[in-house]
């Protein structure tokens, strides 16, 4: 089977923006799947949500995440792009970080700036490590793969703590040290988003995030500007929120099973999505005795 | 009982309670087979049996996973090392929950800067006091059951110095720590006078060839320590063992001769063959042949 990092590799080499959308567990991950996308990206925000019910203030461990990320990495047999958050501390952790996503069948991650604890991009009061620090941290991913396809996405914060310009200096120091592909979090402007790509000798990730902070762009618009991945981290997990508190609300007001069920995805529907057809598959060549084979 | 509500009888009474460390469900149950009345769960021997060394490196989902298998192998408390608690008051909110759910009497807290290292190690890193109390305020806050110990480590001896250890330990005390742990005194004077200025109760850290001189228990009870953790304990003396049993098979092509003086059945009872062989009698179908 090819593997997963140079899968992606390949993609990025290819003119057209590549779209990966955020999922929080193996759901999404078929979701994203049988929807055709060619990768797919893995939320750290979404997943604190998932997880603990708790916002993004960088309360997940390196454990927690590299658990959801394997399990969405083999649900969905596209390369994934992993949120890591700030690899968890110094080089050494950094290291270790490294090695449990490539080992977790994660192809990218992406690694911030931030102190720990960290909190979403796009809320206030980050506060940063030095641009050095950093460096070294970046440095210290590169060396921990084993895989040289295995791709080090590096990330800075400093636009809201820093300013722009800072900010595309600490991406040229992240590119030097050795970072595969850049991503500047929450740029504010167009003007700033022209100059993102322009600035970089790798290729730039562009976060096509839910707040509001950066403009909301069409797919051919970041495209345009000269970015090579978008990740779409939470319209998934936010558009289904809306459905499920629906749901709730006529489950608890005595609404009709009848009349929910019919909106809902269908129970076979259900179990098709999460890949019914490989376990059949799996019966037949097994010989699994007709009887005792699965069925609707 | 909840064992946190056991400690605190255990430790109102007078004297002070040795618990030696264990990094696994084995030591654990050795220590408790021994009669000592508290486990201590040591994050260097956890990084150890990882195979890692104490750098910091092993996170808090594996420190809960390692205390929840210890604390599910014995009946007697255990308190934890839970290293700096692992970020800011948020964080420590969860780690106080996550340690406290597994049914642990306690945990340590400390002012390193993280990534944490080793206490007896050089270059560690401090917080502000003010982070500090932040951190000890917040886990005292998050505990369900008041009993639940928080034991407040400050590693500041090193690089501030002793008056400002002892500062810092009883700034902790009046954020509501129940306990003071002063690590890596340098002198005997340090340790006897330890607990006379830290107005609460306190931990002493017995480490072998660490910065602190080695210290007799009995006369750590009387200097009025009412807890002491020797940590590297069981590691030390495993490491040991299994090097000298390695150098027998590989040297001499055969298994050191004492081994020979227990049968694996005997083996198995040290770690609840009987317990599990009552189960089966009970469940078991009536041979009917």
């Amino acid at each position: 089977m090819e593997r997963q990092t140079k899968k992606l590799r390949e993609l990025l080499k290819k003119p057209e923006l590549l779209k990966a959308p955020g999922v929080v567990d193996a759901i999404g991950a078929r979701l994203v799947a049988n929807a055709g996308f060619d990768a797919i990206y893995m939320t750290g925000a979404g997943t604190a949500a998932s997880r603990l019910g708790w916002p993004d203030v960088g309360l997940l461990t390196m454990s927690e995440m590299v658990d959801n990320a394997q399990r969405i990495a083999e649900a969905s047999g596209l390369p994934l792009i992993a949120d890591a958050d700030t690899g968890y501390g110094g080089p050494l952790n950094v290291r270790r970080t490294i090695q449990s996503y490539e080992r977790a069948g994660v192809a990218a991650v992406h690694i911030e700036d931030q102190q720990w604890p960290k909190r979403c991009g796009h809320l206030e009061g980050k506060t940063l490590i030095s641009a050095d620090q950093m460096a070294a941290n970046i440095r210290a991913a590169c060396d921990a793969r084993i895989d040289a396809d295995f791709m080090i996405i590096a990330r800075t914060d400093a636009i809201a703590v820093e300013g722009f310009e800072r900010a595309l200096e600490r991406a040229k120091i992240y590119e030097e040290a050795g970072a595969d592909m850049v991503f500047v979090e929450a740029p504010r402007t167009m003007e700033q988003l022209n100059a993102i790509p322009a600035a970089l000798s790798v290729p730039a990730l562009f976060n096509m995030a839910a707040s509001g902070k950066t403009p909301f762009l069409s797919a051919s618009e970041i495209q345009n500007l000269g970015f090579k991945l978008v990740i779409y981290p939470n319209f998934v997990l936010l558009s289904a929120i809306p459905v499920m508190q629906r749901v709730l609300l006529e489950l608890r007001a005595g609404g009709s099973i009848k009349d929910l069920a019919s909106q809902a995805t269908s129970f076979t529907d259900f179990f098709d999505l999460l890949g019914m057809d490989e376990v059949k598959a799996l019966e037949a060549r097994y010989s699994v005795d007709d009887k005792s084979r699965v069925g609707y | 009982m909840k064992r946190a509500t056991a400690l605190r009888k255990q430790l109102s009474a007078p004297g002070m309670l040795i618990a030696p460390g264990a990094y696994d469900g084995i030591t654990a149950k050795l220590i408790e087979q021994a009669g000592f009345p508290l486990v201590y769960m040591t994050g260097a021997g956890t990084s150890a049996s990882l195979g890692y060394p104490d750098y910091g490196l092993v996170t808090m989902t594996e420190m809960v996973a390692n205390a929840e298998i210890i604390t599910r192998a014995i009946s007697i408390p255990l308190i934890s090392d839970a290293d700096t608690g692992y970020g800011n008051e948020l964080n420590v909110t969860r780690t106080v929950r996550e340690f406290e759910s597994r049914d642990l009497a306690g945990i340590h807290i400390e002012d390193q800067v993280s990534p944490k290292r080793c206490g007896h190690l050089d270059n560690k890193e401090i917080e502000t006091l003010d982070k500090f109390l932040s951190k000890i305020r917040a886990a005292v806050a998050a505990r369900a059951n008041p009993d639940f110990l928080i034991i407040a480590r400050t590693d500041s001896r090193a690089s501030l110095g002793f008056d400002e250890a002892i500062r810092r330990g009883n700034a902790a005390l009046e954020a509501g720590a129940d306990m003071i742990f002063i690590e890596a005194p340098q002198t005997m004077e340090e340790v006897r006078a330890i607990p006379k200025k830290i107005h609460g109760p306190c931990l002493l850290n017995v480490v072998q060839g660490g910065k602190t001189p080695v210290i007799r228990l009995k006369d750590a009870e009387e200097m009025g320590y009412k807890i002491a953790i020797l940590p590297g304990l069981l590691l030390r003396a495993a490491v040991q063992a299994f090097d000298q049993a390695l150098d027998s098979v590989k040297t001499h092509h055969v298994a050191p001769d004492y081994l020979n003086n227990t049968s694996p059945q005997q083996n198995f009872r040290r770690f609840g063959a009987d317990e599990w062989d009552a189960i089966r009698s009970k469940f078991a179908l009536e041979d009917k042949g």
